[in-house]
């Protein structure tokens, strides 16, 4: 008996050292540490998208389906009260979003953040002029989202390809691609236009003439966007992940604050500034975020 | 140039094993097989973890790529090999000028014709997206005995429109042959030959067939500069209102100039084709849908379309240009469509083609690596 309460005691004392111990070791200077996961959900009118069926209907009265959509969130940022913002991830990273790779619908950063109570989050919509040049990924499905030099290089924000009943009742594919927009010089004479083709015959088209010649490109336009939510309070907290749901509402890129009709503006527009413009504008309402849990 | 080793991959193997004579030990090592990546191409390369590259492995693939053995049978009526439709020279398609293939479509030892045309043995290592017109052949295959390149050569061997043969008599019949035993111990450290080494060693061998010295590629990197017409039909190729080939063929972005993805790209209205993407997908949009090839040496691939419906590049270029035609399938980025298609002018379209040729390899096309051996193992 009195051998046990020997033994029991030794225990007693080691796992108190060991206990000791631990605590010695931890750095009471060093913050606790959670991360962040953004869960991404592509809707219309409240609902899950359901792809490839002519059952929506937009702003303009356009009867459409989606196909797929693909595009860039980068920069992902937290907000503190005292109004410090901070980028998550040294360069704030990019990831591709794509309706077809159930992965890419978990945006995860492997990044370890501060613990605390967050006002808010922000974020790019693409990827930001620094950033977005070309050749920045190699790999698919990334790289197949390049935006050609030619129109200004670098990649995608965003390629939203689907199908829209036209004022002859017919289905037409559109490829609704927001990148890098141009800056066309209407001013040149005719003899520095480019022998290129003008299928585009939208009366918007930028550049383009009916005898086939575009005008010279004489500039850029970045068009990513900062989509921000800054009274959206979010914990990080020690050791854990919070997850939080992005939800892209699909049906607001063609809402508001502009009518996006695809009678006028047709099935491309990498080379129409003025409607990605529009879709740019009609982009900072698109998501909603909100709290989903924390594991 | 980033080289990567895939050795990284490869335990470097240095195992004792003991030869037939009990008490003889030979040791076995392998080399690791090494990858310049090109500028701009991929880092992610599909090999399979249980086939690391290695030269040994590359060395016999080489062989039994070209060995007419390869069809089980001795007799010289019977060869066939990968090689004898695989032809280097035209991007390892047979080629409309094949004398016995006449007009590039193939068919195999019984006379019976492939269902679809080929598809050319380029860069296959970095295709991530599924083999074969409808990409039936894929890594992520919940039949394991289609998956990858490996695959491919058992199905070769067994189609009736190919070898109409069987494995065991492919194997047995190499293991009888002088100096594959050796070739195969090298490569996998057993002299007995197994018909899935003979998959790995070939598949190793067409990994290695790598297409990056085009002028396209000089210019990319600023070696070459492209005429005034090909840089037009570069800009044709690179823009929605020009041709609008990138988003499915690459481009300055995606250099293997194919996303190895399937689109219905307007051919038909009626699909009745039971080896197209739906059969892989069951998505009824899939009809009619096929692998978008690379360009790279496109104008020695023809016929083209997976049927072969086109002899030449211009017919190609004609199609996308005026007879697109629409189906409830037509895949999006086909928004031409209504229009019947880009409506390219002459001179557009000879500048496009001109473009195009510049993805003409002539080093890949005469590379030595990758030509038929000039002796075999059981050569004297």
């Amino acid at each position: 008996m009195m051998k046990n309460l020997i033994y029991l005691s030794l225990f007693l004392l080691l796992s108190g050292l060991t206990f000791t111990s631990c605590d010695k070791n931890k750095n009471p200077q060093e913050p606790s540490k959670g991360k962040i996961n953004l869960l991404v959900e592509h809707s219309i009118n409240g609902l899950p998208v359901e792809f490839d069926k002519l059952i929506y209907e937009n702003e303009a009265g356009n009867k459409f389906l989606l196909s797929e959509i693909q595009w860039f969130i980068s920069d992902i940022k937290l907000h503190k009260t005292d109004g410090t913002v901070i980028l998550i991830g040294d360069d704030g990273g990019e990831y591709y979003v794509d309706s077809d790779i159930a992965a890419s619908l978990s945006i995860n950063p492997e990044v370890e953040i501060e613990v605390g109570d967050y006002t808010g989050l922000s974020f790019t919509f693409g990827i930001n002029d620094k950033k977005n040049k070309s050749h920045r990924f190699v790999n698919p499905p990334e790289s197949f989202m390049f935006w050609p030099n030619y129109l200004g290089g670098g990649y995608h924000y965003m390629k939203l390809n689907g199908k829209w009943q036209n004022t002859s009742g017919q289905t037409e594919p559109f490829n609704f691609h927001l990148g890098i927009g141009q800056i066309y010089d209407s001013a040149a004479p005719k003899s520095q236009w480019t022998d290129l083709n003008a299928c585009c015959k939208s009366d918007h088209c930028e550049g383009y003439t009916p005898d086939s010649k575009t005008m010279p490109i004489t500039g850029f336009i970045q068009n990513f966007f900062e989509v921000e939510f800054l009274q959206t309070p979010i914990s990080i907290v020690d050791g854990k992940t919070t997850e939080m749901v992005l939800e892209m509402k699909v049906e607001n890129w063609f809402k508001s604050p502009h009518t996006y009709d695809h009678n006028i503006w047709g099935g491309s527009i990498m080379q129409q500034q003025e409607a990605m413009k529009l879709g740019c504008e009609n982009g900072h309402d698109v998501f909603i975020l909100s709290p989903k849990a924390i594991k | 140039m980033r080289k990567i080793t895939e050795g990284f991959l490869i335990f470097s193997l240095s195992l004792l094993l003991f030869s037939c004579k009990e008490d003889e030990r030979v040791e076995w090592v392998t080399t690791p097989y090494t990858f310049d990546i090109p500028f701009a191409f991929p880092t992610k390369m599909n090999i399979p973890a249980d086939n690391p590259m290695t030269v040994e492995g590359v060395e016999l693939g080489r062989y039994l790529f070209y060995d007419g053995r390869m069809s089980g049978r001795t007799h010289p009526d019977s060869l066939m090999s990968c090689g004898t439709c695989h032809i280097q020279a035209n991007s390892f398609e047979a080629g409309r000028d094949h004398p016995t293939f006449q007009g590039g479509f193939v068919h195999g030892i019984t006379g019976l014709q492939t269902p679809h045309v080929m598809l050319p043995l380029i860069n296959l290592v970095w295709n991530q997206s599924g083999y074969g017109w409808n990409g039936f052949v894929h890594k992520d295959n919940p039949n394991t005995n289609l998956r990858n390149i490996e695959d491919f050569v058992r199905l070769a061997v067994f189609a009736e429109h190919e070898m109409n043969s069987d494995t065991t008599s492919v194997k047995q019949l190499f293991q009888k042959i002088d100096g594959y035993p050796e070739l195969f111990f090298k490569a996998f450290g057993s002299s007995t030959i197994t018909f899935t080494n003979i998959e790995k060693a070939i598949a190793q061998f067409v990994r290695t067939l790598v297409s990056a010295n085009s002028k396209f590629d000089r210019y990319l990197v600023g070696q070459e500069q492209l005429s005034g017409p090909e840089l037009n039909g570069f800009m044709l190729f690179t823009t929605e209102e020009g041709a609008d080939c990138f988003h499915c063929h690459g481009g300055f972005g995606n250099p293997l100039f194919t996303t190895h993805l399937f689109y219905n790209n307007g051919k038909d209205t009626v699909f009745n084709d039971i080896l197209d993407r739906f059969a892989v997908t069951a998505d009824p949009m899939d009809k009619g849908a096929y692998k978008a090839p690379t360009l790279r040496n496109i104008e020695l691939t023809g016929p083209y379309m997976h049927d072969g419906r086109f002899a030449t590049l211009d017919e190609v270029i004609d199609f996308y240009s005026h007879h697109v035609k629409w189906s409830e399938q037509i895949d999006p980025l086909m928004h031409h469509v209504l229009r019947g298609g880009v409506q390219l002018t002459p001179p557009q379209k000879e500048d496009l083609k001109a473009f195009i040729k510049t993805l003409r390899d002539d080093a890949f096309l005469t590379n030595p690596d990758f030509g038929r051996p000039n002796k075999f193992p059981d050569d004297k």
